[in-house]
């Protein structure tokens, strides 16, 4: 349904944030985020950053499998 | 001021007159100049002492300068690898042009520049050229057709059809550069990366792997299509299957990024200075080994192994342990959203 | 159950012993990866894995292809994310309009489509507007900057769809469905949360092999203990709220109406068009479009392969006529149609 890419902040300029994934870089726009800095992690979707994220899954496929014992 | 002192090809350099002339010794001669190359119609030639090898390619490439090589570079780099991929010591190539109406001289001498370069590096000899203009819209930018003639190491019969069960698969290094760079090169995306094509001419590193065994039973050059495509060619010619460890295939990091990006496979990339070599796995790693010892093989890698299972297809390990088949390539790249 | 051993999320899926559970992954891409990984060997036979309507290529109605091409051939430059390039139309698909002289631009982003139309005055460019919630925002932030820019040569053919009346009709489809996460990192949780009460049962799903397969092993053990549930098992992309912005933008520039899915027919208030504010970048509209009735080959398949109904396999065409190199079907071109996977990834050979 959609692609997502998971990359890395670099620098925003006038709602517009060069994102860089494993040393591919574009612009995307960050017009639907609220405070996005440099370093910060996004999805991006069809150029578009479509969320503020963390950058990795182990951490929280942990929990929620930690979370069916409880 | 003549058309030569205004830097551009014109209809009338590829007339056949003086100009012609002109334009062949500025460019060319000075370059591939040897006692082989002939001022005749036909280039007279020792023949190789064992079987001989010949193969022809045509270059169009757009943009003809990339990060990493250009046109000409390539032109070598093609019909090179295409013979050493026979197990064959290149000997003899010849050019042929078709160049378009307006090209500017100063880049046709670069293309020049990396051709001799790339075939001195290798020790090949340039023979023979022809060239040719075409009017303006007629090509785009110049085309080259390299033909090459080759000596086959005595003992060496590499071929698509003789992978076998139980052989070993090696890639000479990170797949999927070239035709990362020319997408790149483009610019349709607006993606930038520091990717380099892995264009190079391979002879020392097939040299080097008949120097540990004749016993090689396929090299392939992954252009086109890329080590993807060559796998599947391979595995239907050997009637064999082929499986892979996804995670024992080299890519670039920036060439991951890109694929991520626009949802391709690595695998299906062009490449330009790779080889797929299949052969028995005791000399796996002695042959890969000696293929990280030569320039352009430095990262070189077994990826799976040859097997009697599913002929015809290329199965791949997966990071959760499990198989599934390496989807056949549809043609067209084309970037997607879902 | 605490004190009870630890198992790995592959573990738990191989130990699943409960009744049959059929689950569904709604999203097309999820569908690819599952097959990319391999991800359906690790179930037990029990557990099947359905694949939902989610890819916005396969749903799309053939006769959108045929809006597309009939642009092209009145001299509009189409831009489009390369999915739909190989999609086949009545008579047609957009690759085979190009080889004819049509103007195909193959973009990342539908901003670039914009950045396309403001270089080239002299074209009028229409972007092709598929996809859903996620999809959305990208095609409405375009429309608003070429508003704004005071660009008129540029427009969207709109094909949007939405996924709360979709689930509506699926819902007797699956016991247990895998959410698609990046719709709902735009919408937020709400919704699933609502069906949970009515009975539908889901797990909102990442697109790591870890988060598929935790996903997956979440289904299968809530699924086991009897009631109705729903787990966010991918919190570092979605929030509940989802993201408020864009659905305001969407809201902003888009109605919903009723919309023809391909395979599942008419679903009321599943679509989107522009609103009437917006008429001056539709496509539609700005150039007077007729309405144009698609036909599809009738012996294909996708419909019920869509709602799960039949496997790929049991298509007379899949494989024989139809193939990812000569799709007939549009399941077959998307790399996440279900039988483009089934056919790519061997169907029942591996």
């Amino acid at each position: 349904m959609c692609v997502g890419l998971s990359a890395k902040v670099v620098r925003i300029q006038d709602g517009t944030a060069i994102v860089d994934a494993s040393g591919a870089r574009r612009d995307v726009s960050v017009a639907l985020l609220d405070e996005v800095e440099p370093g910060d992690y996004v999805m991006v979707h069809a150029g578009i950053a479509i969320a503020k994220i963390t950058d990795e899954d182990e951490h929280e496929t942990d929990e929620l499998l930690e979370a069916l014992y409880a | 001021m003549s058309a030569m002192e205004a830097g551009k090809v014109t209809l009338a350099m590829g007339a056949g007159g003086k100009q012609t002339s002109e334009l062949i010794e500025r460019v060319f001669a000075r370059r591939f100049a040897s006692p082989l190359l002939t001022a005749d119609d036909a280039a007279v030639l020792e023949s190789p002492r064992g079987k001989m090898a010949m193969s022809t390619d045509g270059f169009i490439v757009s943009p003809s300068f990339f990060a990493g090589g250009n046109i000409g570079k390539l032109s070598i780099c093609g019909t090179v690898n295409d013979l050493a991929c026979m197990g064959a010591r290149p000997l003899y190539l010849t050019c042929g042009f078709v160049i378009e109406e307006g090209y500017p001289l100063d880049k046709l001498e670069q293309i020049a520049d990396a051709m001799a370069a790339t075939a001195a590096e290798v020790g090949v000899t340039l023979v023979a050229g022809d060239t040719k203009v075409a009017g303006r819209g007629q090509v785009d930018g110049v085309f080259i057709t390299t033909t090459g003639v080759g000596e086959v190491v005595e003992g060496a019969s590499p071929e698509g059809s003789k992978a076998a069960p139980g052989d070993a698969i090696i890639v000479t290094g990170d797949v999927g550069r070239h035709g990362c760079t020319i997408l790149l090169e483009r610019d349709d995306f607006g993606i930038e990366a520091d990717v380099t094509s892995d264009c190079a001419p391979l002879w020392a590193s097939v040299e080097a792997m008949l120097e540990v065994t004749r016993d090689v039973h396929v090299i392939r050059d992954a252009t086109r299509g890329g080590v993807g495509t060559v796998l599947y060619e391979i595995a239907g010619q050997s009637d064999v299957g082929v499986e892979l460890d996804a995670a024992s295939i080299p890519v670039d990091p920036a060439v991951g990024g890109v694929c991520r990006m626009l949802g391709l496979e690595p695998l299906y990339l062009a490449c330009e200075g790779r080889l797929v070599v299949i052969a028995p796995q005791e000399h796996a790693s002695a042959l890969v080994e000696a293929l990280r010892s030569c320039p352009y093989s430095g990262g070189a890698a077994i990826i799976g192994r040859v097997t009697s299972d599913r002929p015809g297809w290329v199965v791949l390990n997966t990071e959760v342990g499990t198989q599934t088949l390496l989807p056949q390539p549809t043609g067209e790249l084309l970037p997607r959203i879902c | 159950m605490s004190g009870q051993e630890r198992q790995t999320a592959a573990q738990i899926l191989a130990a699943y012993d409960g009744p049959p559970l059929r689950i569904m992954e709604v999203c097309g891409t999820h569908t690819h990866e599952i097959f990319r990984l391999g991800i359906r060997k690790l179930l037990p036979s029990q557990v099947e894995l359905i694949s939902g309507p989610g890819c916005p290529v396969c749903v799309t109605p053939v006769g959108f292809i045929d809006e597309a091409i009939w642009l092209a051939e009145h001299g509009v430059t189409i831009t489009t994310f390369g999915d739909l390039v190989r999609v086949p139309g009545t008579s047609g698909s957009l690759a085979s309009a190009r080889a004819a002289g049509a103007r195909v631009q193959v973009v990342y982003s539908p901003l670039d489509a914009v950045a396309y139309a403001r270089e080239h005055e002299g074209e009028q460019v229409a972007f092709l507007s598929v996809g859903f919630e996620t999809t959305v925002p990208a095609a409405c932030l375009a429309a608003e900057q070429a508003v704004a820019e005071g660009l008129s040569n540029f427009s969207l053919l709109t094909a949007n769809k939405t996924m709360p009346n979709a689930y509506a009709a699926l819902r007797d489809s699956a016991d247990v469905f895998l959410y698609p996460g990046h719709v709902h990192a735009i919408i937020g949780t709400q919704l699933c949360e609502d069906l949970a009460r009515q009975g539908v049962s889901g797990v909102l799903a990442g697109f790591t092999a870890k988060e598929l397969v935790t996903a997956l092993a979440v289904a299968v053990r809530k699924a086991g203990e009897g009631e109705p549930f729903f787990v966010n098992a991918y919190p570092r992309v979605v929030r509940p709220e989802g993201t408020p912005v864009a659905v305001a933008l969407i809201n902003k520039l888009m109605e919903p109406c009723d919309t023809e899915w391909r395979g599942l027919g008419v679903i009321p208030q599943s679509g989107l068009r522009l609103r009437d504010e917006y008429a001056a970048v539709d496509a539609r509209r700005v150039h007077g479009m007729p309405h144009i009735e698609g036909r599809a080959n009738p012996a294909c398949r996708c419909g019920e392969v869509l709602r799960g109904a039949c496997k790929p396999s049991d298509c007379p065409l899949f494989g024989r006529g139809c193939t990812p190199q000569h799709p007939v079907g549009a399941c077959m071109v998307s790399g996440e149609g279900s039988c483009s996977a089934y056919y790519q990834y061997g169907g029942d050979l591996l």
